[in-house]
């Protein structure tokens, strides 16, 4: 273009999508943590870190599968109902001595075939997202209650340990195993979003069905593909739930689709498709860990917790649509 | 020229109750530019849009570079070399012009994509285009000429021989109507087969070399564009004689009701100024893109304006918001019948009330039941719409008494002007003539009446006077008696000169 290179570079980092939002997210959750930690200087310790960060994986983890669907322009509302599934599955299997491994795999294998259900009926029966996904969280919460015919499991036992400490209650290189899976999610993920051929049709197609049709995108393996994400994602929270607890438990990640679009939305990802980037969703999923965290401290009740983050929720997309009306504006 | 890279023989297409293509014959030779010519509606884009496998044709051949080819979808088409450059620019706005260029076919170097490289070989195009553009920008940061240009850089990194441009020149200003021919003909010396859609009659002399024309779905001739003149090519396309049957009633010309002064809203409304008199009909020619629409509803406040003032019997009224206009008298039934001009999940009597909910509840805004019924049963008498019941949801309306519903809702208030936009548009020919008939009986009464219409034959039979529309501007006024299609061709055609 014509201007010179160096602002240049500058702006275009900025403009890429959605950089913008992530810096200004992240500004907000610098303030947040001083504040908390003005608020308590016990903050700050290690084993406040350590839980806060173990606070931030699920919620990390949920977000990274809502915005892989939110991109393509659709919605997940699946995904707590699969949590809770994958709990009460991977649990049961365990309380009737299965190998935990084994019913690790198997609960995966279920959670994967609700995603593809999901993304099947998103894309190929043409059902809107709200409605499919509504849809299949209701079953999947039902097969978490019949699974163990309407009652939370027994503890799990102690030939569950290794699962346990797996998920859960271990540490490597000084950090909690979640810490971990979920960091290793988010790297994978990341990568196939931003550097592989499905991530760039997954925003084609949320930015524009059409066109990327027209270009030869295979759109209903792509949505489905986001689908996929969605549901392994909330598995492995699933399973998280399980190691914590010890059992399974039939409401359990009720209401994390939501918290995901939260930890997406947050960070800067658009619900209308096309836009967003898996930094700003662990920035989301940071500022609502943080503040969940920090209020907690803080000796604030629950329904306080809420209504500052409703809040939170609001006031980001508010700015997100208040910087891009100037933007149009100014470019008119 | 070359070799025919193009033959289509006998292609039929058609759309529920209509004959979009009858038995059309088409081709195209490597290094020659084709202007495909016809009406609104003539089969040209349908005809486009089956070359490049968007829509399936019903019957006939297609041989591409001397191959038959059985079926085309958009993948096919791009391997076949084909590549279409849509009217309505067909991008992700969120990625970048190299993200958009290699959209489907990105380059990938073990499984990870190479953006690196795939902004080289953008810029490697934009060079052979003899443009200058950063291909990191993203695809809804740029113009539309802009996005055009960066649609013909897709076209050739598919390697395409083949490239229809619908109406390429329609979005953009004269210097980049210039860029855009310079590319073209840079084109054609490579050997590219182009076809050129376009209404702009006037450009073709600088890059055609052969024109095509259809009419109403059928193939009417090719020629050299040497051996030709322009009005030869406006009477083939007009063609037809008018056979319609047009109720038209004699005109008692009263006061003036309407006048528009200097109105302006976007690049499609450009100084436009107007007059209506009770009992008249004006009709507003022109052809796609010309700005119509777009006049009707900047005059009903639907859209913004920059500037423009409307007199109602003289005086001067604000018009801002919808509401302005229908409190000064103003209705406009637009063309986009279910998505403007009706609730069509709603029930009839529902629809009918909506406008009227003023006139219909108390004080209190509780609705008076009774009330709404009357005026419900009086509105489906006068208009004639035949229905089951008024409950029924508009939506299970014939095409024709939709129409009739979007019109006669507005008219239990005392109108002083009512704006049509398209009111035949897709009914058939005797919903037509009802509708003909309810235009005649608001002149009857003394209102005026403006409407736009593609269809030559409605706006030369129905019309007293004829303000015929181009790029924005009112090129010619006509009364209906110095009026010929021809003559309105021309003008609808007549651009700025670029």
């Amino acid at each position: 273009m014509e201007n010179s290179k160096a602002p240049n570079r500058f702006k275009k980092l900025f403009s890429k999508r959605g950089i913008g939002q992530v810096v200004t997210v992240s500004l907000g959750l610098l303030v947040l943590i001083i504040v908390f930690g003005i608020l308590n200087p016990n903050f700050f310790s290690n084993r406040n870190i350590s839980n806060l960060l173990r606070q931030i994986a699920p919620i990390l983890l949920i977000g990274i599968g809502q915005s892989y669907v939110l991109i393509t322009g659709n919605i997940d509302l699946s995904i707590g109902s699969v949590v809770g599934m994958s709990c009460m599955i991977s649990a049961t299997l365990m309380t009737k001595g299965m190998n935990p491994w084994l019913a690790v795999v198997i609960t995966y294998i279920a959670s994967i075939a609700i995603g593809f259900l999901n993304g099947k009926l998103v894309s190929k029966a043409n059902l809107p997202a709200f409605i499919a996904t509504l849809g299949t969280m209701t079953i999947a919460r039902g097969i978490a209650q019949i699974v163990n015919n309407n009652y939370n499991t027994d503890s799990i036992g102690v030939g569950a340990e290794g699962f346990r400490n797996f998920f859960y209650y271990g540490k490597s290189f000084g950090l909690y195993n979640t810490i971990w899976i979920a960091l290793g999610f988010w790297i994978a993920f990341n990568f196939i979003l931003s550097r592989t051929r499905t991530g760039r049709h997954i925003y084609a197609v949320g930015s524009n069905t059409h066109a990327a049709h027209l270009s030869g995108v295979n759109i209903s393996s792509t949505v489905t593909k986001a689908y996929l994400v969605s549901s392994i994602c909330a598995a492995t929270v699933g399973l998280i739930t399980t190691a914590t607890s010890g059992m399974g438990t039939m409401d359990a990640g009720n209401g994390y689709e939501l918290y995901a679009v939260a930890a997406s939305v947050i960070g800067g990802v658009s619900t209308l498709g096309g836009q967003g980037i898996l930094l700003g969703t662990i920035v989301g999923a940071s500022i609502w860990g943080v503040l969940q965290n920090g209020l907690q401290f803080a000796g604030a009740p629950v329904a306080i917790r809420n209504i500052v983050i409703g809040i939170i929720v609001i006031i980001s997309v508010l700015l997100d649509i208040i910087v891009r009306a100037n933007k149009n504006k100014s470019r008119a | 020229m070359g070799n025919y890279i193009v033959e289509m023989e006998n292609v039929y297409k058609g759309f529920p109750g209509v004959k979009a293509l009858d038995n059309v014959s088409f081709n195209l030779k490597s290094g020659e530019v084709l202007a495909l010519l016809g009406e609104n509606g003539a089969g040209k884009s349908t005809l486009m849009k089956i070359l490049s496998g968007v829509y399936t044709k019903d019957s006939g051949t297609i041989k591409i570079f001397g191959e038959v080819i059985e079926e085309i979808n958009p993948v096919k088409a791009q391997e076949l070399g084909i590549a279409i450059i849509h009217q309505e620019l067909n991008m992700c706005a969120h990625l970048t012009i190299a993200q958009n260029i290699f959209l489907g076919r990105e380059l990938t170097n073990k499984g990870m994509l190479s953006d690196k490289e795939m902004n080289k070989e953008a810029v490697k195009i934009f060079k052979r285009l003899n443009m200058d553009m950063d291909p990191e920008t993203l695809v809804g940061d740029l113009s539309v000429s802009k996005q055009q240009m960066v649609e013909i850089a897709k076209a050739l990194s598919t390697n395409a021989k083949i490239l229809i441009m619908d109406e390429p020149t329609s979005a953009l200003t004269s210097n980049e109507i210039e860029d855009l021919f310079t590319i073209i003909k840079k084109l054609k010396s490579e050997g590219h087969g182009i076809v050129y859609i376009s209404h702009r009659l006037e450009e073709l002399e600088y890059i055609i070399d052969r024109v095509m024309i259809l009419r109403d779905g059928q193939y009417i001739l090719s020629m050299d564009y040497k051996e030709t003149s322009l009005s030869e090519i406006i009477s083939y396309m007009v063609g037809r004689e008018i056979t319609e049957k047009f109720p038209r009633i004699k005109r008692n010309l009263g006061k003036k009701i309407l006048e528009v002064q200097n109105l302006n809203a976007g690049p499609h409304v450009r100084d436009i100024n107007l007059s209506l008199y009770e009992g008249e009909i004006v009709g507003i020619a022109g052809l796609m893109g010309a700005g119509r629409t777009e006049t009707t509803r900047a005059l009903f406040g639907a859209d913004f304006k920059e500037s423009g003032k409307v007199f109602i019997d003289g005086v001067e009224v604000k018009i801002d918001k919808p509401i302005d206009a229908i409190k000064a008298g103003i209705v406009l039934a637009p063309e986009d019948r279910k998505k403007d001009g009706l609730c069509t999940k709603l029930s009839i009597k529902d629809n009918i009330a909506l406008p009227n909910l003023d006139i219909l509840s108390s004080k209190l805004g509780i609705v008076n039941r009774r009330e709404e019924m009357d005026m419900t049963k009086k509105t489906i008498g006068d208009l004639d719409i035949r229905l089951a019941s008024v409950e029924d949801n508009a939506e299970g309306l014939s095409g024709g008494n939709q129409q009739k519903l979007t019109v006669g809702k507005w008219l239990a208030r005392d109108s002083r002007v009512v704006i049509f936009d398209e009111p035949t548009r897709g009914i058939d020919v005797a919903a037509k003539v009802e509708i003909y008939n309810l235009m005649n009986e608001l002149k009857n009464q003394g209102i005026g009446v403006l409407f736009v219409s593609s269809e030559m034959p409605e706006i030369l039979g129905m019309s007293d006077r004829i303000l015929v529309m181009a790029d924005g501007k009112i090129t010619k006024e006509l009364d209906v008696e110095d009026a010929t299609q021809d003559i309105i061709l021309e003008y609808a055609t007549k651009f700025d000169k670029k």
